[in-house]
């Protein structure tokens, strides 16, 4: 096996742990507005979402570091328009995945907080988890991670 | 250096494949977590939360499995329309044992989300890792395309 297919392997295994982080929290996330739950249910799944975040930042930094190294070893240009559209995606998902991740850390603490107290439902704890702003944020960030795997597949302008 | 030199006309298949198997192992990572913090009998969400991972495994379990499995033979009848060279067969044999795991896997799932005190639902989110290793190693075949 030669350089590139090391490469291309840890390259693919970044955006394994990616997508599938992001699936994760997608998913758990969706189980947590999808209905009217109680704050200890929804301090539970957000609980279970911590475990997406190593996934997604060793993903991120293998997706980035190995790809750059890629570039190099195939021989293509870092000017190239499809590379910098990733590049660019690349950045904006990370940075509205920082914002998202804060937000959702901050409504768990509030649902642990009320499944402390009470553990009825509450119309804070719904007005976060439905916030439209949030979650074209927290969406979005995970289309432009697809939006990636789309450009690595087809290479636009290459 | 296949990516280097790939028709165009394997591009959406071979999205298709990619993105049903990065969706395939989100959904089975997240049976696997689900089911490990429903496995304990004596937890209260111990039920609910076996539900839940029975769910995520029927509806972006499955659907992910087949875009993978439907995409990737799609792709493979244009790549090697006569014989595959071995790193493909290893893609064959973690998606059809591996089906029929999922399924085992699947109803292992209803059966422990009926009672709290069923000792199946120990076994659900250790067959999904089983599982996330045989597409780790799926991935390596896949991508690094070792002895072609």
């Amino acid at each position: 096996m030669s350089l590139y297919d090391w490469l291309l392997f840890i390259h693919v295994t970044g955006a394994f742990f990616l997508i599938g982080g992001i699936v994760v929290a997608g998913i758990l996330n969706l189980a947590a507005i999808g209905k009217e739950r109680r704050p200890s249910e929804v301090a539970t799944l957000y609980g279970l979402i911590r475990f997406a975040v190593p996934l997604i930042g060793l993903g991120l930094l293998l997706t980035l570091v190995i790809g750059l190294w890629l570039v190099h070893e195939a021989g293509y240009g870092y000017g190239e328009t499809w590379i910098i559209l990733a590049i660019v995606l690349w950045v904006l998902a990370s940075a509205l995945g920082n914002i998202d991740g804060r937000y959702q850390r901050r409504t768990g603490e509030l649902a642990q907080r009320l499944a402390q107290e009470s553990d009825t439902t509450s119309p804070e704890l719904r007005a976060r988890l439905v916030d439209p702003k949030a979650l074209a944020i927290s969406y979005g960030s995970g289309l432009m991670a697809f939006a990636v795997l789309a450009i690595m597949i087809w290479k636009p302008g290459a | 250096m296949l990516a280097l030199i790939r028709p165009d006309s394997w591009d959406l298949p071979l999205f298709f494949h990619v993105l049903g198997a990065t969706l395939t192992f989100g959904a089975i990572v997240t049976v696997a977590i689900v089911g490990f913090a429903g496995a304990r009998r004596d937890s209260e969400r111990a039920i609910w939360l076996r539900r839940l991972a029975f769910r995520i495994g029927l509806l972006v379990l499955v659907p992910s499995f087949l875009l993978m499995r439907i995409a990737g033979q799609w792709i493979a009848d244009k790549e090697f329309p006569d014989n595959g060279p071995g790193w493909l067969d290893v893609g064959f044999i973690v998606t059809e044992p591996g089906a029929v795991l999922v399924l085992v896997m699947l109803i292992l799932a209803w059966l422990g989300s009926r009672r709290r005190e069923s000792r199946v639902a120990v076994v659900v989110p250790w067959l999904a890792t089983i599982y996330i290793v045989a597409l780790g190693i799926a991935w390596f075949a896949m991508s690094a395309k070792p002895g072609s």
